[in-house]
C-alpha cells in the first residue's frame, strides 16, 4: 500500500447528507438532546413570526402577502355582485343569518399550490388533494366561525311609500343583491404549515377589504356602485379565530414496545418536519379582550400520541400564538 | 346496540362491509395489497388510497378533505411496513345520509365516524394485517352543555358543537375533529365519554356486566361483531 495515501475519511457525513439520507434519525438526533432543538434552530414550541404586508395588489378589493419563515402566501379578495333575482332557489326566511351566507355560498376561497412553490406540487397542474383539502378547510372555517356579518354583504333597497300602502306600515326593505367574496390564495413558496399562513393571509386581506358603496337603482333596475374611494366601507370581522398547527414526531414503530416510544410536539412544522410526522393537530381558538377563551375547531388525525394532557398543552400554546397573531394583525 | 353491520357484501373486492348507523349508511370495499403506480410507490411501506363517493353527485373538495383525514387514520391502523411498494385501496360509498338540513361543518364531522368504522370493518374482512382496533364515535354538545353519544339528527341540527373521535383499544386518540364553540373543559368531558365508548366497544364484557349497565355506550358491539366473524371463519373445521 502506498504510504502517502490520504488519511481514511472518517465515517461522518456533513449535516445535509445526513438529513437527506436518513431524515427521521436526523430529526430524532436533534430532538433527543437534553434541550431539544429542531433542525431549523427553533425550540419545539417556537412558532415562526409572520411578516404581513397588506394592500399590495391594486386591483383587488383587499389583499395581503404573508410570510411565515419560508412559506409565503398571497391572498386577494375580489367582491362581485350577486343579484337576488339570479338566485335559483332563494333561501327561506326562517334561516338564521349565518346559515344564509353558507346557503348562498357568498364566500368562495380557493387555494392554488401549483405555482412551483415546492417540488411536491408541479406548476400548472390541476389542484391536487392537498390544495383541495386546504380550500375546503378554509371555507369550512370561514363559514362556521361566523366571522363575517351578513348585513355587510347585503345590498338593500327601501321601497318608497305609495298611496296604496297602509299608513301605519313602515317602509319596506328588500335585499336586491349580495356581495360575493372570491378569496384567492396563491402559495408562492411552501415550507410547511400552509393552513396557518393561508388563514392569516385571509384575515389580513379581509381586514383590508373595502366594498364600494352600492345601491339599487329602481329606474334602471340594476345595482350601481360609487367610484369614490371615500364612500367605500370596510368589512367588520367578529371574534377572529386563529389557528395553530402542531406536528408530532414519534419514535413509535410496530417493531417496538408501545411504552418505549418517545414523542415531541413541534409547533408550526416546516415541510421537512411535517413529512416525517404521522400525526398533526390543528387547533383554532378564539381569544382576546372581551372574548372568553374558546375552541372553534380541532383537527387531529393519525398517530395516537396526543391524548388529553398533550391537547391541553396544545391549547395553551395555541392561545399564546393567537394573542401574538392578533397583535401583529392589530386586532386588539 | 351499535350500528347494523353486514360483512362481505361484495364478491369482487378483497374485503367489504356495510355499516348503517342512525345517520349514515356506508358501503366500504378494500383491495390490497395490489400493485401501485410508480408515482405513488413508497419504498418502505404500503401506500394507502381512499376514495370517497357521496350518496349523490360526484365528489369535490369536501370528499378530498375527508379522504385525507381517513387516510391518516388508516395509516396508523394498518401495519403498512409489511407490504412495502404496494397499494391498499379503500373505497367508501355513502348510501344514505341525514335528511335534515345541517350546517356544513356539522355534516362533515358527523360522517367521519361512519367512514372510519366502515373502512376498519372492510380492512378486517380483507384480512389485512392491522396493528390496532379502532372505533369511532360521534358526540354532540347541546346549548345546555349536555353531551350525547350517537346523536339523532334533531340533536345535531341544534347542537353547539360536534365532535368525531376515534380511539384504539389501548385508548390512543387517532382522530379528533371538532367544530362549534366550546371550551377545554367541555372537550375533556367529550374526550372522556368518547374514550369510554370506544374502549367499551371492543372490551371483554361478560353478560352480567352488560345487564348491569346496559347502556348504549357500554355495549361491546365491535368485539361481538369481530368474534362472530372469527367463529364463522373457522366453522369449516367443525364440518370436516
Amino acid at each position: 500500500m502506498a504510504k502517502d495515501a490520504s488519511p481514511v475519511p472518517g465515517l461522518a457525513f456533513p449535516r445535509e447528507t445526513f438529513a437527506k439520507l436518513t431524515p427521521a434519525p436526523f430529526l430524532h438526533a436533534h430532538l433527543k438532546q437534553a434541550k431539544p432543538v429542531r433542525p431549523s434552530g427553533r425550540a419545539v414550541g417556537d412558532f415562526r413570526e409572520p411578516t404581513i404586508n397588506i394592500g399590495s395588489l391594486s386591483h383587488s378589493n383587499g389583499s395581503a402577502v404573508v410570510r411565515l419563515g419560508d412559506t409565503a402566501v398571497v391572498c386577494g379578495v375580489r367582491a362581485e355582485i350577486l343579484l337576488a333575482s339570479d338566485i335559483p332557489s332563494p333561501p327561506k326566511e326562517d334561516l338564521s343569518e349565518s346559515q344564509m351566507l353558507e346557503n348562498l355560498g357568498l364566500i368562495v376561497p380557493n387555494v392554488e399550490l401549483s405555482t412551483g412553490c415546492s417540488p411536491n406540487h408541479l406548476p400548472g397542474n390541476a389542484p391536487g388533494t392537498q390544495a383541495q383539502a386546504l380550500s375546503y378547510r378554509l371555507s369550512s372555517l370561514l363559514y362556521s366561525s361566523e366571522m363575517l356579518r351578513p348585513q355587510d354583504l347585503r345590498i338593500e333597497y327601501t321601497t318608497p311609500q305609495t298611496d296604496d300602502d297602509l299608513p301605519d306600515q313602515g317602509p319596506q326593505v328588500v335585499t336586491k343583491a349580495y356581495w360575493t367574496l372570491y378569496i384567492d390564495i396563491l402559495c408562492i413558496a411552501l415550507d410547511g404549515n400552509a393552513y396557518d399562513a393561508a388563514w392569516i393571509a385571509v384575515i389580513a386581506a379581509l381586514q383590508d377589504c373595502k366594498l364600494p358603496k352600492a345601491w339599487w337603482d329602481q329606474d334602471r333596475e340594476m345595482v350601481l356602485c360609487s367610484p369614490l374611494a371615500s364612500e367605500a366601507s370596510k368589512l367588520h370581522l367578529r371574534d377572529v379565530p386563529i389557528p395553530a398547527t402542531f406536528a408530532i414526531f414519534s419514535t413509535l414503530s410496530p417493531l417496538k414496545q408501545r411504552s418505549e416510544a418517545d414523542h415531541w410536539v413541534m409547533a408550526d412544522p416546516d415541510e421537512f418536519e411535517a413529512a416525517l410526522c404521522a400525526e398533526m393537530v390543528t387547533m383554532v381558538v378564539r381569544t382576546g379582550a372581551g372574548i372568553n377563551d374558546s375552541i372553534v375547531r380541532i383537527e387531529k388525525h393519525g398517530g395516537g400520541m396526543v391524548g388529553r394532557t398533550a391537547m391541553k398543552e396544545c391549547f395553551g400554546m395555541a392561545l399564546a400564538r393567537a394573542k401574538n397573531i392578533r397583535r401583529v394583525l392589530q386586532i386588539d | 346496540m351499535g350500528p347494523d353491520i353486514s360483512h362481505h357484501p361484495l364478491a369482487g373486492a378483497d374485503g367489504s362491509a356495510t355499516i348503517s348507523s342512525n345517520l349514515y349508511s356506508v358501503l366500504a370495499a378494500v383491495n390490497g395489497p395490489i400493485e401501485v403506480q410508480r408515482r405513488d410507490e413508497l419504498p418502505e411501506e404500503a401506500a394507502i388510497e381512499v376514495n370517497i363517493r357521496p350518496a349523490s353527485g360526484v365528489g369535490g373538495p369536501r370528499e378530498r378533505w375527508l379522504e385525507s383525514v381517513v387516510t391518516a387514520v388508516l395509516r396508523s391502523v394498518l401495519l403498512v411496513h409489511m407490504h412495502p411498494r404496494t397499494l391498499i385501496q379503500v373505497t367508501l360509498q355513502l348510501t344514505t345520509g341525514p335528511t335534515l338540513k345541517l350546517k356544513n361543518a356539522t355534516r362533515d364531522i358527523s360522517v367521519l365516524p361512519s367512514l372510519v368504522n366502515a373502512a376498519f370493518l372492510a380492512l378486517v374482512d380483507g384480512g389485512l394485517p392491522l396493528q390496532s382496533t379502532v372505533t369511532a364515535v360521534l358526540l354532540a354538545v347541546s346549548g345546555e352543555e349536555v353531551i350525547s353519544i350517537d346523536p339523532a339528527e334533531k340533536e345535531l341540527a341544534g347542537c353547539k358543537s360536534v365532535h368525531a373521535l376515534a380511539y384504539t383499544q389501548h385508548g390512543d386518540l387517532l382522530l379528533n375533529e371538532s367544530a362549534g364553540n366550546f371550551n377545554l373543559e367541555v372537550w375533556e368531558e367529550v374526550a372522556d365519554r368518547a374514550e369510554k365508548a370506544c374502549v367499551a366497544a371492543v372490551a371483554l364484557a361478560s353478560e352480567d356486566d352488560e345487564m348491569a349497565n346496559g347502556t348504549a355506550e357500554a355495549a361491546p358491539w365491535l368485539r361481538r361483531e369481530l368474534e362472530e366473524k372469527a367463529r364463522d371463519a373457522v366453522a369449516w373445521r367443525d364440518h370436516t
